[in-house]
């Protein structure tokens, strides 16, 4: 009660703190939704698969930042293989195309449209590709672009039509687009050629034992069982992303300690002698820290619930003006960041409870 | 000086305090005893500089003497732990201050409480003596306000209130009537005086008005440091 009638008793300068502790708090919830979405659109491709395993060119073992050539005479050795049950070739291109407003960069997935391996996860709107000359692009890319189903894209040296619109295919720097693999052949000039092949194991064959059995039979691969690739997947869309995320949050972090410790250091310099006074007249100990951490823990609880307030607003209007932002949010996420604020609180009482070692009772006497 | 008795409250005795003023040590009291018992109201008169404020914050366990011994309801508070001592301000002294030192973000009600928390008492307890002690002294119609709305009269009111409302056996006062007019003043001394006796507490007052004296059981005067006798 003491802590909130001090800090109300600034209408003021309450209404500023927890603005600037909000916009620190959205901006941690902004760069973990950030995250999410990249991950999740990275990483979707992989997990929606029914592969078995994926094999690469030997040394490769993502498929987000390594190169991969695989040639047709390994796909045609691995298939004659015991267990195998069937080998699909994908072959990913980055490609430009040249839009009304520009060129704009996808993530051309070439794959057998007749088996379904290695297209997109999910259709949002639109078909399947039904023939050669069709192409199906990314939600926020087509968003982005004001491109819609039925609408014919410039690829290369062709024109493609817009059969579907796909989820789960942001990337967030780069979005995938996805056509039928003798599309893709054609694109490049160099036919039977694939990126990464996704093998199914017949039933009741152990994946991890086929994997070892194509490495032994077929020189120059890299094979993974679907959780291992997925892993090397996370780690390398991490080893890009993180870095650059957990620096921004580190500063979002520092300035709202920062913001908290200036302000709650200000207020005991202030209160100086209502502190001495407390002292003098027997409060106890843990009395004018318990204020001070209770201050600190009203300001970030009232930070974190107006950052709450504006953070899914915000974020539609950053997904309205920036589509290719890809951000999602979760309650596990907005739990972290409510005790990464509780810690912060926590660390930001410290300064001002250090200051308050150097108040002595008996100034009250002294003047 | 032999050791306290039951009714003492406050003994000192062969006391000095030196302060460290940097190049100069500055003896503030110089040898001095003093009983303080229940029942009894003592006036401690000195100009400015003569070491009242010294002689308060020892009896009251703010600060521990250079020199001899100082007890507090029998306990040497050379040997007591801060804690201890914190907690014997809690529950066995109230304070009242020449500039009242009421909290401005608390109301009048939660100003008085506020000590008989730290004093541990219920909060339900503490409500109903607060008020009760606020009709007292006639303040109780400003529980709800904050107390800058209050006069300086009001304010020491209060003052006194939070002091006695843990009924606490001593109640020290540093200059209560020095930010009153005469009137106001010599009401806030009558009000301590009446609770010393009717309680049978015990109250130390500094002051250099020299009207307080009349309400006053003992009068002890200090000089640089030193008891006198004039």
């Amino acid at each position: 009660m003491y802590a909130l009638k001090i800090i109300l008793g600034q209408p003021v300068r309450f209404i500023l703190t927890i603005g600037g502790i909000a916009l620190c708090i959205m901006l941690m919830l902004f760069l973990m939704s950030i995250y999410k979405g990249v991950a999740d659109g990275s990483l979707e491709y992989i997990r929606a698969s029914n592969a078995d395993l994926w094999v690469l060119q030997q040394h490769a073992n993502n498929i987000l930042r390594s190169t991969s050539i695989l040639t047709d005479n390994k796909k045609q050795h691995i298939k004659k293989l015991p267990g195998v049950e069937s080998v699909s070739s994908v072959l990913f291109i980055l490609a430009t195309l040249e839009l009304p407003e520009g060129p704009a960069t996808v993530y051309l997935t070439g794959f057998d449209p007749e088996t379904g391996i290695g297209g997109p996860p999910e259709l949002d709107q639109g078909s399947h590709l039904r023939d050669h000359d069709q192409i199906i692009i990314d939600r926020s890319f087509a968003q982005k672009h004001h491109i819609h189903v039925g609408d014919r894209l410039p690829v290369k040296k062709d024109t493609l039509t817009v059969a579907g619109i796909s989820n789960g295919t942001n990337m967030f720097v780069l979005q995938y687009a996805f056509i039928s693999l003798e599309k893709a052949y054609s694109l490049i000039g160099f036919p039977n050629i694939a990126s990464c092949y996704q093998v199914k194991a017949t039933p009741g064959t152990d994946p991890r034992e086929l994997a070892e059995r194509i490495r032994t039979e077929v020189e120059g691969l890299n094979v993974f069982d679907d959780p291992s690739f997925l892993e090397n997947n996370i780690r390398e869309m991490e080893s890009g992303l993180l870095p650059l995320l957990f620096t921004v949050a580190v500063i979002g972090a520092v300035v709202l300690v920062a913001i908290l410790s200036l302000i709650l250091s200000i207020q005991v310099l202030e209160r100086r002698n209502e502190f001495a006074i407390l002292k003098a007249i027997g409060s106890p100990p843990s009395f004018i820290p318990s204020v001070v951490l209770k201050q600190a823990l009203i300001y970030s609880g009232c930070g974190m619930i107006l950052a709450l307030i504006l953070f899914f607003p915000m974020l539609r209007l950053v997904e309205m003006v920036s589509p290719e932002v890809a951000a999602s949010s979760s309650l596990i996420q907005i739990l972290a960041v409510s005790a990464g604020v509780g810690m912060i609180s926590l660390l930001s009482s410290i300064l001002p409870n250090h200051r308050l070692r150097r108040i002595y009772p008996l100034e009250v006497f002294m003047k | 000086m032999n050791n306290p008795t039951h009714i003492e409250i406050a003994v000192m005795s062969d006391v000095t305090k030196i302060y460290n003023g940097g190049r100069y040590w500055v003896p503030a009291l110089k040898n001095v005893s003093f009983r303080a018992r229940k029942g009894e109201m003592v006036l401690i008169l000195g100009p400015s500089g003569s070491g009242k404020t010294t002689f308060l914050t020892l009896l009251a366990g703010l600060q521990k003497p250079s020199r001899g011994d100082v007890y507090l309801f029998g306990k040497n508070i050379n040997s007591c732990t801060a804690g201890e001592l914190q907690t014997i301000r809690a529950k066995r002294i109230g304070f009242i201050f020449q500039s009242f030192y009421l909290i401005d973000s608390l109301n009048v009600l939660e100003n008085v409480t506020l000590v008989m928390k730290f004093a541990g008492l219920h909060r339900e307890v503490s409500k109903s003596r607060a008020i009760s002690y606020l009709k007292r002294f006639g303040v109780e119609p400003f529980a709800k306000s904050s107390p800058r709305f209050l006069s300086q009269g009001e304010k020491q009111r209060v003052a006194v209130a939070r002091a006695l409302a843990c009924e606490a056996p001593l109640i020290i006062a540093d200059e209560p009537t020095g930010s009153l007019a005469t009137g106001q003043g010599m009401e806030i001394v009558r009000f301590i005086h009446e609770s010393v006796k009717s309680e049978n507490r015990c109250a130390v007052i500094t002051s250099h008005d020299e009207r307080i004296s009349r309400f006053a059981d003992r009068v002890i005067r200090l000089r640089d440091g030193e008891l006198y006798r004039p």
